[in-house]
């Protein structure tokens, strides 16, 4: 009893300890940033190039071009995609009130891969005008107008009087996934030769194809869309109760839902049009952190960017040197560390899907 | 200030369950609504708080609710479902936490705390919500709406609780606890309106009551006005007979009397 109300006399508080490991993942991603710059193929090293630089010696060619064009790039990219698949875990998450809510899992990621294949193999018929205002944009945006389809469809099918129903979100994402990847099996048929080779790469779920071009592309869409998140945070706690309970503490509900399917299908896209699938950073990041630091979405959401960026920068230096000098598909990468993960979180807590 | 309704209808397809019931709940008061099971009475708060789409107007301290925000209502009310579903594990606390989010947050931090303290469950803020047992969950849910409308009466206005069965999974004593703080909110000058199930805690606490039957009003006034045999065997389908002890001839309490006890 003494111990109980020396406890709460002074509550350990979640909120606190979040803000904390906040401020240490942003310490984590810096060093993994470092890490990805030191470590690939050439045999350059940002310590070698920060000495030469310090000591006023010019970079040669090769250096400048290892630097800046092949490796900020990527990791400009493996951050972007990294932030972006977390966020939008996290907000998929809150919005279905559900841990299992994945973009990844429940279709959302095939169907944003379904418009990017559409604005590859058809992209060629739409009116030059519009392929000259989207240029780069178009696979991006596409990306995101199928993601965005595909959580409305979703939330239609899987919620009533809102509350959701896990079992059916799960089912009618397989159906989902299922209609996304067959109409992308037909388009690929449809596809000639220059396209196929595009697609090949794109779908293999890897950051190899970096660019600055790349990286501009989906840059507005992960800004604006993480963004959006970020926002969130109140609103996807106040859903944690239940539409009606969170309308009835002063949440927009209907502005909360609408923003957060379109953060969702924004971060989706475009981490799905630069990257192709990368699985399972959606899932494992908030589920990890909500372990650590509780379901406080004010806190998870921009903790989530932070770690998904970490680990997919991670995953891909491990990606590049496992088998070096050839590379691994980042997506096998992160399927492999992250469906084990992905099944003890089911293991642990069976209820999840026993609802 | 009240709580009024006009005309309040809703229809659940083409089931009507609810129709023309005019409520005039007081702020100062604590306004029970009972009657038979399925009778509208958590469809009338549902109307009430906005929650379902409805026939007539709801009139909240002198305002039409229509059109008013969502923050604005609650700031001026605070909502109790009969039963609430959590998702992802937050802690007691931090649940309570939720309800405080709509625009008193400004320098009352302890408030949850208080709200905690007040339903006796202070000592387990740290705990995962859904670890709790049902009786516990409600106490907590009514924390959070506690911690909503802290103070009854902001700027003169006053503000209201409106609690569907706020008492239907708690112990004897529990039940007492709940009661005394919505009459405790009313005396401090906001208002209540709660749906009950039990018709002597109601005599206990209600200053006026609302019969429901079928989804139409029945009677209402004072429990002692409406707590009689006649309305609630009506209301009820069932005799039912209502006894006044001679120490407190004010306090009717309802006692159910078999057929075959009764000779009926
Ligand atoms: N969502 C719904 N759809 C259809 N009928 C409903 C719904 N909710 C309640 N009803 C019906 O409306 C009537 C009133 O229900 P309710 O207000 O919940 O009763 P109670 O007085 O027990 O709280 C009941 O007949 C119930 O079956
Ligand atoms: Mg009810």
């Amino acid at each position: 009893m003494a111990a109980l109300t020396e406890i709460s006399s002074r509550p350990r508080d979640r909120h606190a300890r979040a803000r904390a490991l906040h401020w240490a993942l942003a310490g984590v991603l810096a060093l993994c940033c470092a890490v990805s710059l030191q470590i690939g193929a050439a045999e350059v090293t940002l310590t070698a190039l920060l000495g030469k630089w310090l000591a006023g010696e010019p970079l040669t060619m090769m250096e400048r071009v290892v630097l800046f064009d092949i490796r900020l790039p990527r990791l400009a990219m493996g951050v972007m995609v990294g932030g972006a698949l977390a966020v939008s875990g996290a907000a998929m998450q809150g919005l279905f009130r559900n841990p299992l809510a994945d973009p990844g899992i429940v279709g959302v990621g095939a169907g944003a891969g379904l418009g990017a294949i559409l604005a590859i193999v058809l992209g060629t018929l739409l009116p030059v005008w519009v392929t000259d205002i989207a240029g780069n944009h178009l696979v991006p945006l596409a990306a995101f107008f199928g993601g965005w389809g595909s959580t409305l469809l979703l939330y239609r099918v899987s919620t009533r009087g809102g509350r959701t129903s896990v079992a059916t979100m799960l089912l009618a994402g397989i159906a989902l996934g299922a209609l996304a990847g067959a109409l992308s099996g037909i388009l690929v048929y449809m596809a000639d030769d220059q396209q196929l080779r595009d697609l090949t790469f794109w779908g293999l779920g890897s950051l190899a194809g970096a660019s600055w071009a790349k990286v501009l592309a989906a840059a507005p869409l992960v800004v604006l869309s993480v963004g959006a998140a970020l926002v969130l945070g109140r609103g996807l706690n106040g859903l944690a109760l239940g539409e009606a309970t969170a309308a009835h503490i002063g949440i927009d509900v209907q502005r909360t839902k609408l923003v957060a399917i379109l953060a969702v299908a924004g971060a989706t896209g475009a981490a799905v049009a630069v990257s192709g699938g990368i699985g399972f950073i959606g899932i494992v990041v908030p589920h990890l952190l909500r372990l650590a630091s509780g379901p406080d979405h004010r806190m998870l959401l921009p903790n989530a960017a932070l770690l998904g960026a970490s680990l997919l920068i991670l995953a891909d230096v491990i990606a590049r040197v496992i088998i070096a000098p050839a590379e691994l598909p980042i997506g096998i990468v992160t399927a492999v560390l992250g469906a084990p993960v992905f099944l003890w979180i089911l293991l642990r807590r069976r209820g999840l899907v026993d609802l | 200030m009240r709580l009024e309704t006009e005309d309040i209808g809703v229809r659940y397809g083409r089931h009507e369950a609810l129709g023309g019931v005019n409520l005039r709940a007081r702020a100062g008061e604590v306004t029970a609504i009972v009657g038979p099971n399925g009778s509208g009475k958590s469809t009338l708060l549902g109307a009430i708080t906005g929650t379902l789409p409805h026939a007539g107007r709801v009139i909240l301290n002198g305002r039409d609710v229509a059109g008013q925000k969502p923050w604005e209502l609650a700031a001026q009310r605070a909502v109790l479902p009969q039963a609430t579903r959590l998702a992802f594990p937050f802690e007691v606390l931090e649940v309570v936490r939720l309800g405080q989010q709509a625009g008193t947050a400004g320098g009352r931090a302890n408030v949850p705390m208080q709200a905690l303290a007040r339903v006796g469950m202070a000592h387990y803020a740290e705990r995962i919500f859904q670890d709790l047992s049902g009786g516990e969950a409600q106490r907590v849910m009514l924390a959070r709406v506690l911690a909503q409308v802290w103070s009854p009466v902001e700027a003169g206005v006053p503000r209201w609780l409106l609690l569907d069965e706020p008492v239907a999974s708690l112990d004897i004593a529990h039940q007492l606890q709940v009661m005394e703080i919505a009459r405790d909110f009313a005396r401090a000058g906001g208002g209540v309106v709660t749906v009950m199930h039990d018709l002597n805690l109601t005599a206990l606490f209600a200053d006026r009551v609302l019969v429901l039957s079928g989804g139409r009003p029945l009677a209402f006034g004072t429990p002692q006005e409406v707590l009689t045999d006649d309305t609630l065997s009506r209301a009820y389908g069932c005799t039912l007979k209502v006894s006044r002890p001679p120490e407190r001839a004010d306090m009717p309490y309802v006692l159910p009397h078999h057929g075959q006890l009764t000779g009926a």
